[in-house]
């Protein structure tokens, strides 16, 4: 090689290595790693938590949820009143601005709540029917009249999805909204959008609570491989990265520039039972089963000991989960014993499983083992997850385990779907019992929270007993951040409290 | 000048390969089990919000249909629109084309960069030490998987030494550039294993041909004779291998996009796939199967014009 050749490889060299030094990130500008990318900016047309993590970064709802996940408190709406009928709602909207400076009124408040009860693209409008009109009574009253009354109403308009959205902004043009709104009523504006890469946002001015927000900027990066996420962090390329694996936590934990944060959320994992099913419509046999199964040890293995057992549909620290709910103890002697007095000796059963999915496939091959001790024989039948909810649907499964996350504080959202006998049979285990059908429908009506907390006492009671479900473990997010970073917290729900996040 | 006829005649054969492709990723996208809605609504996914989202997506419609409506886009220039990104499909391709198609220039450039020198060094030295050398380091290169090798490069380059950033794409060139060295190195490093082994066999037939021999016969230094001689006629094999192995790189970027975040259209394919996104999944297969029939159409100019034998 000439010397020609060797001076220029070597400025090449030399190139590379300076480049590298731009990756360092603006300081007052927090970097979160997470696994995909945003799909929309129009907040009506996402089910993604994805999604719905960034819109409460960038617009306010009426009502949110506190720190705990079990309180609301004023958010757009200032202060509230209910009608003795439980029909009409009178909302005083706060002084606020929209980030384009226009001043955010009732009709924007209206507008944005009819819009996801009718537009056609909006994957919500089941959760809004209840609305019969909501309109502007004047710029600062918002009135809404429901069609029957309803208790968690007020926690649905906590749905980063109900966001307060401009009007005018909205109607400039739905789909360039969508890729890059022109108007934000949260702490942060979106600045740009690069798809597939990150989301970079910037403090609104405007914000009502602007003093609060102490960072000038987010950026949500996407990272899908989980352990490139990882290395970003320990490396310091970003300064949090969240759905840290399991596996990884004890490894974060010994490095010292990190903090692991465990933060509570309604997850909760649970094996489906096809009730329709042969000797599974019997009570004894799913109580047996429940015998059958060593909970603590399937939590110690696949959560590496940090999810906790789980003994209510509702979970812990969700808003009336009943603590001293029953719990089945691990048995499999006994559980064998019920199943020859069912006439269910020789019970076979097909898991249908969610291929691909590391903690899924654990537990299932735990299961299988636990379940051969009381004499069960269960033939596992992995499938890919889009596949496994038809099969759930159609009703071509024996047992599944699948997950559920709260969106809203009030358990109704979830009771309905679990145990409100709704066109989705019971979260497809087609199980029936008319007294907690009418117990649910009671709940969803009784305005009075201590005697509603009776309610779902007696429901999270009769569940257990009956076993419509088997409740597996309760998990929390789990997050990494840097040791600069502060008040990186995620509540119960999901949101992101950015705007107390301090990046020092 | 008919040697060139081909590059008038050839594009009339691409129109129904295309229409092949275009019917045979339609078929096996849907063929597979699994539904986007389902996606789309996670666990809130009732059976009537399921039916409601394929009623607005066509999804609900005979499969024939389905796939005359994708036609007609077609012929419209339009590829739908995506179900999980409400967007045109090539709106949505359109953004992530740069990265992809820059990796992939990257990894060739860095590939020949690797596979020239090895192969001239094995050639040159055939039978001996360093062309068994060669051949091992090559062994190597074809055994380690991309996604492990790529994490590897991460942990030496970015993590301990701190030089180069873990993952992502920039915004300016250069920023991009220090992005692309790392994904480009893991996609090279096994490519170049290839390049080598036809360069070097391409190479030990050149030092032996008459041409080398007359050189060499007029008194031209052996260096002169192999830059000259040997190494331009080596390359001409070589561009059509690389051509044949544009689906395999394309296969690459997808591993490699992913394991490096870079937000090219290998990501958006993994996840158009496993969010059942159909018109997305369509959408970059055909992009992709049009770009491998235009690389190799290229290739076969090239190397028309490098070699004045051959025809085509």
């Amino acid at each position: 090689m000439n010397r020609k050749w060797k001076s220029i490889g070597f400025a090449a060299f030399a190139a590379a290595l300076s480049l590298s030094a731009s990756f360092a990130e603006a300081a007052g500008v927090l970097t979160i790693g997470r696994r995909e990318d945003s799909t929309t900016f129009d907040p009506i047309k996402s089910a993604q938590n994805v999604d719905n993590w960034v819109f409460s970064n960038v617009f306010d709802v009426l009502i949110r949820v506190d720190k705990t996940g079990t309180k609301l408190e004023p958010g757009l709406a200032e202060s509230w009143t209910i009608s003795g009928d439980g029909l009409t709602y009178t909302f005083k909207i706060r002084d606020a601005k929209f980030s384009d400076g226009s001043p955010i009124t009732a009709e924007d408040a209206a507008f944005s709540l009819l819009r996801i009860r009718d537009n056609k693209g909006s994957l919500w409008s089941d959760s809004y029917k209840i609305v019969e009109t909501a309109e502007a009574t004047d710029p600062k009253t918002l009135t809404v009249k429901l069609k029957t009354p309803s208790a968690p109403f007020l926690s649905t308009l906590a749905l980063p999805n109900v966001s307060v959205l401009s009007k005018k902004a909205v109607e400039a043009g739905e789909d360039a909204f969508a890729e890059l709104p022109t108007a934000s009523s949260g702490a942060f504006i979106v600045k740009e959008w690069r798809r597939g890469d990150r989301v970079i946002l910037e403090k609104n001015p405007n914000f009502w609570q602007a003093d609060r927000v102490k960072l000038d900027g987010v950026e949500w990066i996407s990272v899908p491989d989980d352990n490139t996420r990882m290395l970003n962090v320990q490396a310091g390329q970003l300064d949090t990265a969240i759905f840290v694996p399991f596996s990884r936590v004890e490894e974060l934990k010994k490095d010292a520039n990190l903090t692991v944060l465990t933060d509570t959320s309604t997850r909760e994992d649970h094996l489906l039972i096809n009730h329709e099913h042969g000797a599974l419509a019997k009570k004894e046999v799913r109580q047996a089963l429940d015998m059958a199964l060593d909970k603590k040890a399937i939590v110690d293995t696949v959560t590496f000991g940090i999810g906790t057992v789980a003994n209510s549909y509702i979970p812990k620290g969700s808003l009336y989960h009943y603590d001293a709910n029953y719990q089945y103890p691990y048995d499999p002697a006994k559980a064998k014993a019920m199943l020859a007095d069912a006439g269910a000796s020789n019970l076979s059963l097909n898991y249908v499983v969610n291929a691909g999915n590391e903690v899924d496939e654990q537990i299932a091959v735990l299961l299988q083992q636990q379940l051969a001790k009381a004499g069960v024989i269960v033939n596992l039948q992995k499938v890919d997850p889009s596949q496994s909810w038809n099969m759930l649907i159609d009703g071509s499964y024996d047992i599944s385990v699948m997950y559920w996350t709260n969106d809203i504080l009030d358990p109704d959202q979830k009771t309905t779907f679990v145990l409100g006998h709704d066109t989705n049979m019971n979260y497809m285990t087609r199980y029936k019992n008319d007294k907690v059908k009418d117990l649910v429908a009671a709940a969803r009506l009784e305005l009075d929270p201590k005697k509603r907390e009776a309610l779902y006492v007696e429901i999270q009671k009769l569940a257990k007993d009956d076993v419509h479900w088997i409740d597996l473990y309760y998990s929390p997010y789990i997050n990494v951040a840097r040791k600069n970073v502060e008040n990186f917290y995620q509540n119960p729900l999901g949101r992101f409290f950015l705007e107390d996040t301090v990046k020092n | 000048m008919h040697r060139y006829r081909f590059v008038f005649l050839r594009p009339l054969q691409f129109l129904p390969v295309i229409f092949g492709i275009s019917i045979i990723t339609f078929i096996l996208v849907r063929l597979i089990p699994g539904d986007p809605a389902r996606v789309l609504l996670g666990t809130r996914a009732t059976p009537t919000a399921i039916a409601n989202i394929r009623a607005q997506f066509g999804l609900d419609e005979p499969i024939w249909l389905q796939y005359l409506y994708f036609l007609r886009n077609l012929a419209n220039g339009e590829m739908g629109k995506s179900i999980l990104y409400k967007i045109d499909v090539l709106k949505l391709i359109a953004t992530r084309i740069e990265p992809t198609l820059a990796l992939v220039v990257c990894s060739v450039l860095l590939s020949i960069a690797i596979a020239v020198p090895m192969a001239s060094i094995a050639a040159r030295n055939a039978g001996r030490g360093p062309d068994h050398a060669v051949r091992i380091i090559s062994t190597f290169g074809i055994g380690f998987p991309p996604f492990w090798l790529g994490l590897m490069l991460i942990i030496l380059f970015s993590v301990k030494l701190d030089l180069l950033p873990v993952s992502g794409y920039g915004a300016t060139f250069g920023d991009k550039l220090s992005h692309l060295i790392l994904p480009s190195l893991t996609i090279a490093l096994s490519l170049s294993t290839v390049l080598t082994r036809s360069l070097r066999a391409a190479m030990i037939e050149g030092l032996k041909s008459d041409v080398a021999t007359a050189a060499r016969a007029r008194g031209m230094p052996e260096r002169i004779v192999f830059w000259r001689h040997v190494l331009p006629n080596s390359l001409v094999p070589t561009i059509n291998l690389l051509a044949v192995n544009t689906g395999w790189l394309i296969g690459g970027t997808v591993v490699v996009e992913s394991v490096f975040a870079l937000p090219g259209m290998g990501q958006l394919l993994v996840r158009a796939i496993f969010s059942r996104d159909y018109m997305v999944v369509q959408g970059v297969a055909m992009v992709f199967a049009c770009a491998t029939v235009l690389v190799n159409f290229l290739a076969d100019i090239a190397t028309v014009a490098a070699d004045p034998r051959v025809k085509l």
